[in-house]
């Protein structure tokens, strides 16, 4: 990790103002308890990560956050606004929150550019021109604007994962979800993405990242949330966290990965 | 540029061999193979068509045992290929028959520009309609806007245009290659009227659902004159089979039959002589045994004999001699001289 | 100095050309000349050996028999025909014929098997079930009995022309086939259809005007609904002002048959409901995998980007869907075409059985005409490929 984030983190604030909330939060897939009693509240501008072992639940954590998964018991409540099987909420919500995936998931038969202009046109009714202004100042925040008429084949991994978080950024998310953004990269293209990501809690996005990038959690988040078999164990600031684990199975968990 | 050359030379080889092996003549080809290949329906009775036991019979079917019998002495010598009349042409233009003996009509066009060769008639006909007597159709003439089912590949298609447009009447042909499924076509009530000649009519109408259900109208629309065919450019074979039919008029009118041919060897008449090869070399002539006709009247019979064994007036077809009685009777079936 | 100057001059030129024959270039360039010449060489070779072949057994052959008037009628024509007409009309008569019965069973193959292919992945159990059943069945029956199925098994069965089912009075159907009245257009007519084209072309006109300025403004506006006001109001009105001047040619029991109207053979109805219903099968098992070759993930970014439903699968699925579609769908629509010629097999009057048929018989000349019939053949297949690779290339992913 660079240097200049250790520093710049210190400028992140936190308010007070509640984004996400999560009250006794249950999923099930058919038998399976893959969600035990969720509780998390995550205040604007929070930067959180949330790690664990495979298979903890993580990635259905932050999926029933955009409705990509259904949660059955519990609320969820996102800006005020509660998911429940309301379609117009969870197109509301899905607006509303970013999303970036481990495999990028950029449309192949579109041009960078047509990625990142295609919901705010067709979602917030965004005329093409201005939509396309908007693009390319993304792109040029994730420092690619010379790729905008390439198609996602001609790029790198680390250019594709830049391009996917510029199209959420195009819908000027409230809150930004990350899962595992860096795992399909090869070590020379993380960095890359890293910075991006950086750049982005610097200023000031409300962030929940699940990812195994220990040294991005200590520099940038505000809170680190450790799972393991469907449920929160151990919720605490970086420094805390990764210095004096409380639970046995963090203190594992965290053997394993720093020795890795 | 020597790959060249080389592909050039044996192309032109390749090609004067290729012109030389098609020419060669049929009748040592079928000496050679021991049998002869014959082009017939797929299932006419009277005609061609297998008994229950498999082996073919009719009329047609005569005419190539009684080739054989001429050639080897021996009438069973006969494969038979079953073709639709849309395939008969080309199989005999190929070679994969060597005669085709299957109701063909006698056609200038066929005659020529196919490149083929009729023999003789094995029988005069003409084509005719019927109809379910339930129509209540008394004449072809009444037959404007009717349905017609008809055989592809048929002068039968080609009379029918002729008769409808010189009536000023209108059709609709239904056309089905395999003439089992025009049978069933004007059996199932696809159409009003089912055509073809009027041995195949007798035929055909065996196999109806109900045959005394359906009638025959009286027009008579055209000459159908039947006979086998065999290629155009060898003259050999065609002689052959063309004299094997005059032979079996010839035992006819001589009175030779299966039965008596064995006493008649000792006839004085010199006519039955030339004809049992006991004077003469027709045989010779013709490329064969100079007892060529005592094999084809012992083994298949003369004409009369063959035309009651299939067709005749005790057989389901019950078709009258008519003009296929000898010229004498006041027929049209009249056998050229052996001598 | 000089010496110098003269070695930099050496070194400077380009290396020595190979010899010619060593030249990759030339190399290919000579086997292909090598290789066309082959070709060339055999087919004078074969044309050759055919003709000298024709005519030592005195075989007619060249074109001139299209001139000659046929003489044979054909139960079903899209342009006018009569026994006067020549060869090569029943020709046209049979390649319509071929045509007719392709582009309808390659529309409905198309329709039928997308329809298939999204209902076996649907998640309702009874539909799913019902569309695997369906197409497992009928793609494993062989096309021909299917044919035979509905021409025999079941077109056979209709009653005759004095006792068809009858429909509004107006409606028979019968061993003969489906009769329906027809529309007789009368002077003035014409301003109807005019008026659905000017809609059409109205709708064709307000859609890019709509995306245009959606695209500069961001405003939307009800195209649908507009164009649905268009379609049947401009023909509606035109209606009202002609008075609706068509007369109807009613089919009539008369004789034989029904006569006047439209008529379906039995034939065409067969042969149109075996070839699209088998060719749907594998159209759907294509759409059905071309569906499932977009990974979730792509449905998974469009919703979380707040896309509703329908537009991804519009702007996202099925875009990328059709790639992998298209083409195993091509070889389906060459299938479809080519099978169209078992039209033969229950008498439906179509290129084969016309002219590789009737005409064939009639003229003995049967190496031009198998010529003409394949030639015919291999154009069709050769546009509809070309066609579907022209689209394919349109729509293909850049890859890196
Ligand atoms: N669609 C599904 N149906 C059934 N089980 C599922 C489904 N998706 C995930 N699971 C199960 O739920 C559990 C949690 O999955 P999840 O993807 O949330 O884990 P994770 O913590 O993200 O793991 P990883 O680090 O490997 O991504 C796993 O045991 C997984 O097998
Ligand atoms: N004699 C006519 C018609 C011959 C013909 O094919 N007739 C049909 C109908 S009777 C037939 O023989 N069918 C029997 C078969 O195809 O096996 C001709 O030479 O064109
Ligand atoms: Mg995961």
């Amino acid at each position: 990790m660079a240097k200049a984030t250790r520093k710049s983190s210190k400028r992140m604030t936190v308010s007070q103002e509640v984004m996400i909330q999560m009250i006794d939060v249950h999923k099930w897939y058919g038998q399976f308890h893959v969600l035990k009693d969720i509780n998390l509240t995550v205040n604007k501008g929070e930067r959180i990560v949330i790690c664990g072992p495979s298979g903890s639940g993580k990635s259905t954590l932050i999926r029933c956050i955009n409705r990509l998964e259904e949660h059955q018991r519990g609320q969820i409540i996102v800006e005020g606004t509660e998911l429940t099987g309301d379609l117009k909420h969870v197109e509301l919500i899905r607006s509303e929150v970013g999303m970036v995936f481990q495999h990028f998931n950029l449309f192949p038969h579109l041009t960078v550019m047509e990625n990142l202009c295609l919901a705010p046109i067709w979602v917030r009714k965004m005329p093409r021109q201005e939509a396309e202004e908007v693009a390319m100042n993304y792109l040029e925040r994730v420092k690619i604007p010379e790729q905008a008429r390439k198609y996602p084949g001609q790029l790198s991994g680390g250019q594709q994962q830049r391009v996917a978080i510029a199209r959420s950024l195009c819908m000027s998310p409230k809150v930004m979800l990350f899962d595992e953004p860096t795992s399909a990269l090869d070590p020379e293209m993380i960095k890359e993405v890293l910075d991006v990501m950086v750049e982005l809690a610097e200023s000031g996005m409300t962030m929940l990242c699940v990812t195994h990038e220990m040294g991005f959690a200590k520099t940038v988040s505000n809170r680190v949330i450790f799972m393991d078999e469907g449920q929160i164990i151990e919720e605490n600031e970086p420094e805390e966290f990764f210095n004096h684990p409380r639970s046995d199975r963090t203190k594992l968990f965290l053997s394993q990965i720093l020795h890795h | 540029m020597n790959l060249l050359r080389t592909l050039v030379v044996s192309t032109a080889i390749a090609c004067f061999t290729f012109a030389g092996v098609a020419g060669a003549g049929t009748l040592d080809d079928v000496k050679r193979k021991g049998f002869v290949q014959c082009g017939v329906s797929q299932g006419l009775p009277g005609f061609s068509n297998p008994d229950e036991k498999g082996n073919w019979t009719g009329i047609d079917v005569d005419i190539c045992r009684a080739v054989a019998a001429a050639i080897f002495g021996d009438a069973s010598k006969v494969k038979y290929t079953p073709l639709s009349a849309k395939e008969r042409f080309t199989a005999l233009q190929s070679g994969e028959v060597d005669v085709l003996s299957r109701n063909t009509t006698w056609t200038l066009v066929r005659d020529t520009a196919l490149g083929l060769n009729f023999t003789g008639v094995t029988y005069y006909d003409g084509q005719g309609f019927m109809v379910p007597k339930k129509l209540g159709v008394k004449s072809a003439k009444e037959l404007n806007g009717a349905s017609v089912c008809v055989n592809i590949g048929t002068t039968t298609e080609l009379n029918m245009a002729d008769f409808f447009r010189a009536n000023k009447m209108e059709y609709k042909p239904v056309v089905f290659e395999k003439a089992d499924e025009v049978v069933a076509a004007y059996d199932a009530g696809r159409c009003d009227v089912y055509t073809t000649d009027r041995s195949g009519l007798a035929a055909q109408r065996l196999k109806l659902k109900n045959p005394d259900a359906h009638m025959v109208l009286p027009e008579i629309i055209s000459k159908e004159p039947l006979g086998p065919v065999v290629r155009h450019g060898d003259d050999q074979w065609f002689d052959l089979v063309k004299w094997t039919l005059y032979a079996m008029l010839e035992a006819e009118e001589y009175g030779l039959n299966s039965k008596n041919v064995d006493k008649m060897k000792s006839s004085s008449d010199p006519v039955v002589k030339r004809l049992l090869g006991i004077e003469g070399d027709m045989g010779k002539n013709l490329g064969v045994d100079n007892n060529w006709v005592y094999n084809i009247v012992k083994q298949v019979g003369n004409y009369s004999e063959v035309y009651d064994r299939n067709v005749g007036p005790a057989t389901p077809l019950k078709l009258e001699r008519g003009a296929n009685a000898l010229w004498k009777e006041g027929g049209l079936q009249y056998g050229m001289p052996v001598r | 100095m000089a010496a110098e100057k003269k070695e930099a001059l050496v070194l400077a030129k380009p290396p020595a050309k190979p010899p010619i024959w060593n030249d990759p270039r030339y190399r290919a360039l000579f086997f292909q000349v090598l290789v066309l010449g082959g070709i060339i060489l055999l087919c004078v070779f074969l044309v050759h050996n055919t003709l000298a072949n024709l005519a030592r057994q005195g075989i007619a052959s060249g074109f001139e028999f299209l001139g000659r008037t046929s003489g044979f009628s054909i139960s079903m024509h899209l342009i006018s025909y009569a026994e006067e007409n020549t060869y090569f009309r029943a020709f046209l008569v049979g390649l319509l014929n071929t045509l007719l019965v392709s582009v309808i069973g390659i529309v409905l193959a198309t329709i039928f098997g997308f329809i298939l292919g999204i209902a076996r992945l649907s998640k309702n159990w009874l539909i799913a079930k019902l569309a695997t059943v369906y197409i497992e069945t009928l793609r494993n029956i062989p096309l021909l009995l299917q044919l035979f199925f509905w021409y025999f098994g079941i077109l056979r069965q209709l009653p005759g022309p004095r006792n068809s089912i009858a429909l509004f009075d107006t409606f028979f159907l019968n061993i003969r086939g489906l009769f329906s009245p027809q529309p007789i257009p009368q002077p003035g007519f014409w301003w109807i259809p005019a008026a659905l084209g000017v809609a059409i072309a109205g709708i064709i006109f307000l859609a890019r005007w709509a995306r245009k300025r959606q695209e500069q403004t961001g405003e939307q506006f009800p195209v649908f609904w507009t164009s649905l006001g268009l379609i049947i109001g401009l023909p509606l009105i035109a209606t009202l002002i002609t008075g609706f001047p068509l007369k109807w040619n009613y089919p009539e029991l008369q004789g034989f048959n029904f006569q006047g109207g439209l008529v379906l053979i039995p034939e065409f109805v067969a042969l149109v409901l075996a070839l699209s219903l088998y060719t749907a099968t594998f159209i759907a098992e294509i759409v059905r995998a071309g569906i499932l070759g977009v990974s979730h993930g792509q449905t998974e970014a469009a919703y979380s980007l707040g896309l509703r439903p329908t537009p991804t699968l519009r702007l996202v699925i099925i875009p990328q869907a059709l790639r992998i579609i298209i083409p195993p769908l091509t070889s389906q629509y060459l299938n479809l075409t080519k099978n169209s010629s078992l039209a033969a097999a229950i008498a439906y009057p179509d290129l084969v059985l016309v002219f590789a048929g009737t005409v064939l018989m009639q003229t003995g000349q049967a190496v031009e005409i198998i010529g003409i019939t394949m030639a015919v053949y291999l154009t069709i297949s050769l546009l509809i490929s070309g066609l579907m690779n022209w689209y394919n290339k349109k729509m293909a992913l850049v890859e890196r």
